[in-house]
């Protein structure tokens, strides 16, 4: 329980420090008002107090009037506070599940995301199982066969599929599927699970395939080192059937490497998803943080940034612990 | 037992797999090939006789493929065989600027933590182990959002994405090299810590991060691409990722899908080259971890 | 003399790599009756664990194999061919050198042991449980209850080849190969094992085949000892026989004098043989151990010995073995010349000159 503990900590302290320093960067690189009361925000306005800066009023440029425009939504945003102190407020107001409004519509950023992130999970999700699913049979059976046709003809298009980057293979299925054989409907449609599961297979698909050759070739090579293990030869002088000893012998042991990816790539698939929900026209995530890119959204971004880098680490900190579900020496290790 | 026993569990050919190990093999040279045939086109574009990547009305709007325009044209007549061409300057620029920067900011960051270990180490770590906390792409947008879209920050956007998974290898050579008897030998002879690990763990910690150098610029080429296809890459001029996003339009794509087919396979072939040779190198100096990810 | 339970006759097994076809076992023949062990010893490369896998058909399938085993009149091949699923792991099966890697170490030691009979014997999960609690006692393991529950690496090792030999044991196998079972632990806990797997034997009734580098292991052990070199047999003989005279192939006797001896002053020196085993690709003619051996003669170089008996059931494959006058000259003629008509420095077989220079054992 101790190391469970210690693992929480650890992951909620990453978790603040990785957000602090989104909150800072926009607070310190980006002007947190631009989108609010225009240009202006940027302007130093105790110089044009002072007189320092000719008052320009009149001409669209900046002037005394527009300073306390500034002022006010300083005040109003708390925007005069020391970093820390605004980044605690602002943690406070995530944990009770505000994460502020955005610039450009007003509308509170859980709402947005709320209604976006739903199709991009279950993007990702379908992506994943395409891929296990082609992954792990195919593994397993290249393995058994080491250097044999099937095992080297999956060797080969693995490794194609690993160097096509998945915009790329979006718009050949988008090709082929959508345009040529108009197999698949052009349109997002999420209407019933039915609809959404059929707007989803191909770019499900082509996110799953790279990421099936990434975990197709580490499932292969462990279980091929595996194989070589003196348990199997044991396991084979027990008069074990193959079938037995692939499943209840080689194949548990052979997932270290595939479950530690399976977290890491998680962060490579939540990019692709952003990317291939841009080629299929899905209205998830993707869509909506470029969108926030683009207009300066800073609580749009910062809300983005927060939920989907804590679900990345969240993600791999259950990863971890699944180590000592299928390791049982990891647990004894602290 | 000859044939008869061919279903059992059998290992009979790996032997031979270790036995590739030790070649480098014909097709590392087929990429390298390839490799030197891209860049050369990239820098000599100037000066090779191909129509202006810009001017329209080359061929028609959307020519198929012919003798005049190798890979047709596209919906402003402009020839696609000039702009792949011409494309691969962004693309290349950003795959080698942006690992140069990843190697810059985390080799030292890696060789530092991993070298004098103790406080310094948990610091770097600490820091390595923040920024894997964010997704790749979700860092990248993160950067280009507060530093805007030209070609020196989609360079550095791509190349900070990698720092962390470069700083990680890199601190695990410098432990297993540090370990080495020449450290300690050097150590003896009264070498500084600076001299050693300019001396004897940089050189040692180079090759085996060369051979990922490939692998990252693979990875930063389609890094940019995925920027491209988010509107979020270079505003000047055009990258293949640019170039597959034109000509992925559902109209484009129906009539005349050579203008994104032909850009796509370029790239592909350019990365799928960089990954095998960096693999080969890889076996070939016997790297175990494979860093890169995300992305 | 009863019928054999083992009969293994002129056996070749040879495995085809890029520099050629390398043999491994070389017209390898014994017999085991029922209730009785041979053991079969020499150095890592004589061929001895080749022989035993053959046995228990692990060869991978790249490898030739050729001449007769027989398993209670049985044909090996023949059953393999049939891919018969109740013969490997029932009745005959084996164990291994290291116990760390030959048990799985995610699962659990129950699971392991009651595995085989739930396979084989066709038992429930509880029954299979509870028989795999009642080999463990059988391999004396105290507390067997708890011990079914845990995981390889809780145990230590002398444990953990117990364990090993309860799951060689679950469906009452006829014969069980050992395969050097001792090497990997510790000199206090190997004389436990040795003398568990002898009551086990004698108490069940089963042959047993013991493979091991070390002439101290099968000594007062096995009813017979077969010793291999480069694939072939060189020596077999019962084992007090071979013993009696401390063997009479001159690599018998070199094997012989790398053990140490209780009965022996202190500081006796341990004398190494010089040389390695040789990797056999291709047809080899002569004698393989030529190369190692003082009491060659170049006769050795050209023809293979035969392998004739010398005394009651004591068969030597040698020229000059050691002991007879054949051997003797052999020797003092070596010794004037300096050297062997293999090229030999007879100085190498002189009492370690290397470590006498560092002043160290």
């Amino acid at each position: 329980m101790g190391f469970l503990l210690k693992r929480i900590a650890q992951m909620v302290s990453v978790i603040i420090a990785a957000t602090f320093l989104a909150f800072a960067a926009m607070n310190y690189l980006g002007d947190p008002l631009f989108n609010v009361v225009g240009f202006v925000a940027s302007v130093d306005c105790d110089a044009v107090s002072a007189g320092e800066i000719e008052d320009v009023s009149g001409q669209g440029g900046t002037d005394v009037g527009d300073c306390e425009v500034v002022e006010a939504a300083r005040e109003k945003y708390h925007l005069n506070d020391p970093l820390p102190v605004r980044y605690v407020r602002w943690v406070g107001d995530v944990v009770q599940g505000d994460l502020g409004v955005s610039f450009k519509n007003s509308m509170p950023v859980t709402t947005i995301i709320g209604n976006r992130l739903p199709k991009s999970i279950f993007l990702m999700v379908v992506a994943e199982i395409f891929a296990l699913v082609i992954a792990v049979p195919a593994a397993i059976r290249a393995a058994y066969k080491a250097n044999r046709a099937f095992d080297k003809s999956a060797t080969v298009s693995s490794f194609g599929f690993i160097s096509l980057p998945n915009f790329a293979l979006g718009v050949i299925l988008f090709y082929l599927f959508v345009v040529k054989w108009q197999i698949f409907p052009s349109r997002y449609e999420d209407d019933d699970f039915f609809t959404r599961l059929r707007s989803t297979v191909l770019p499900g698909m082509t996110l799953a395939l790279p990421l099936a050759a990434t975990y197709f070739r580490l499932l292969r090579t462990d279980l091929i080192t595996t194989l070589q293990e003196d348990f199997v030869l044991m396991a084979k002088a027990k008069g074990l059937s193959d079938r037995w000893i692939m499943f209840r012998h080689v194949l548990r042991p052979s997932l270290f490497s595939l479950v530690t990816v399976f977290g890491l790539s998680t962060g490579g698939l939540i990019g692709g998803a952003l990317v291939v929900e841009q080629i299929f026209v899905i209205p998830g995530l993707g869509r909506t943080f470029v969108e926030a890119v683009i207009r300066d959204d800073f609580p749009l971004v910062l809300g983005l940034v927060t939920i989907i880098s804590s679900s990345f680490i969240a993600i791999n900190f259950i990863v971890d612990i699944f180590y000592s579900v299928i390791d049982p020496r990891v647990s004894r290790e602290t | 037992m000859k044939p008869d026993n061919r279903e059992n569990l059998d290992l009979s050919n790996l032997e031979n797999e270790k036995m590739d190990k030790r070649k480098i093999g014909f097709g590392f040279w087929v990429s390298i090939g390839w490799m030197v045939l891209v860049i050369m086109a990239a820098f000599l574009a100037p000066i090779l006789p191909i129509p202006d990547p810009d001017q329209t009305g080359v061929g028609g709007r959307l020519d198929a493929p012919n003798w005049d325009n190798w890979f047709g044209t596209d919906t402003n007549g402009r020839d696609m065989f000039s702009r792949t061409i011409w494309g691969s300057r962004i693309s290349l620029t950003v795959g080698f600027f942006a690992i140069v920067f990843g190697f810059i900011v985390g080799g030292p960051i890696g060789i530092v933590a991993g070298f004098f270990k103790g406080a310094t180490d948990k610091l770097l770590s600490i820091i390595i182990f923040i920024l894997f906390a964010f997704p790749g792409l979700v860092l990248a947008l993160l950067i280009i959002s507060l530093l805007g879209q030209t070609l020196a920050v989609v360079c550095l956007t791509v190349g900070v994405v990698g720092v962390a998974p470069i700083a990680r290898l890199a601190r695990a050579i410098t432990i297993a090299t540090a370990e080495r008897e020449f450290v300690a030998a050097s150590r003896i002879l009264g070498s500084t810590n600076r001299r050693i690990m300019i001396r004897e763990i940089l050189p040692n910690v180079t090759i085996p991060m060369g051979a990922l150098a490939f692998l990252g610029m693979a990875l930063a080429i389609v890094g940019e691409g995925g920027l491209a296809f988010l509107g979020l890459s270079v505003e000047e001029g055009f990258s293949w990722g640019k170039m597959i996003v034109l000509g992925s339009a559902s109209r484009t794509l129906q009539k005349a899908p050579w203008v994104s087919m032909f850009p796509i396979g370029i790239m592909f072939l350019t990365v799928m080259s960089l990954n095998y040779a960096g693999d080969r190198l890889r076996d070939f100096f016997d790297v175990r971890e494979i860093g890169i990810g995300g992305g | 003399m009863s019928a054999p339970l083992v009969s293994v006759e002129d056996l070749h097994v040879s495995f085809l790599t890029e520099q050629g076809s390398v043999r491994a076992v070389d017209g390898v023949s014994f017999d085991l009756e029922p209730g009785k062990s041979i053991g079969i010893v020499g150095e890592s490369g004589s061929g001895k664990s080749v022989t035993a896998k053959t046995l228990m058909n692990l060869l991978p399938s790249y490898a030739q194999v050729e001449g007769s085993m027989k398993f209670d009149g049985r044909d090996l091949r023949e059953i393999a061919g049939k891919k018969e699923k109740h013969f490997w792991g029932v009745e005959m099966t084996m164990i291994f050198q290291d116990p760390m890697t030959s048990l799985n170490p995610v699962k659990r030691v129950g699971e392991q042991i009651a595995e085989s009979l739930r396979v084989h014997m066709n038992r429930s999960r509880n029954e299979a449980m509870a028989e795999a609690g009642d080999l463990l006692e059988q391999v004396g393991i105290p507390e067997p209850a708890k011990r079914l529950r845990q995981y390889p690496h809780e145990l230590s090792g002398g444990l953990r080849q117990r364990v090993v030999i309860a799951i060689a044991l679950a469906c009452g196998p006829r014969l069980l190969i050992a395969d050097e079972p001792t090497t990997a632990l510790d000199v206090t806990v190997q004389k436990h094992i040795l003398d568990l797997l002898d009551d086990l034997r004698k108490e069940r009734g089963m042959s047993m085949i013991l493979i091991t580098h070390d002439l101290g292991v099968v000594k007062g052990r096995t009813d017979e000892i077969m010793v291999m070199y480069g694939g072939r047999t060189m020596e077999e003989a019962p084992t007090p026989t071979l013993f009696e005279c401390d063997g009479l192939h001159p690599y018998t006797e070199a094997l012989n004098a790398t053990i140490p001896r209780i009965d022996t002053p202190s500081h006796t020196r341990l004398v190494p043989i010089p040389g390695k085993p040789p990797e056999v690709i291709g047809k080899i003619i002569g004698c393989p151990f030529v190369q190692r051996c003082r009491y060659s003669t170049s006769e050795c170089l050209t023809e293979m010995p035969p392998l004739v008996e010398q005394g009651e059931g004591h068969f030597c494959a040698c020229h000059n073995p050691v002991g007879t006058p054949e051997g003797i000259n052999a020797r003092e003629a070596n010794q004037n010349a300096g050297y062997t008509p293999a090229g030999l420095d007879m100085k190498e077989f002189e009492i370690p000159a290397v470590r006498r220079d560092t002043g160290e054992l």
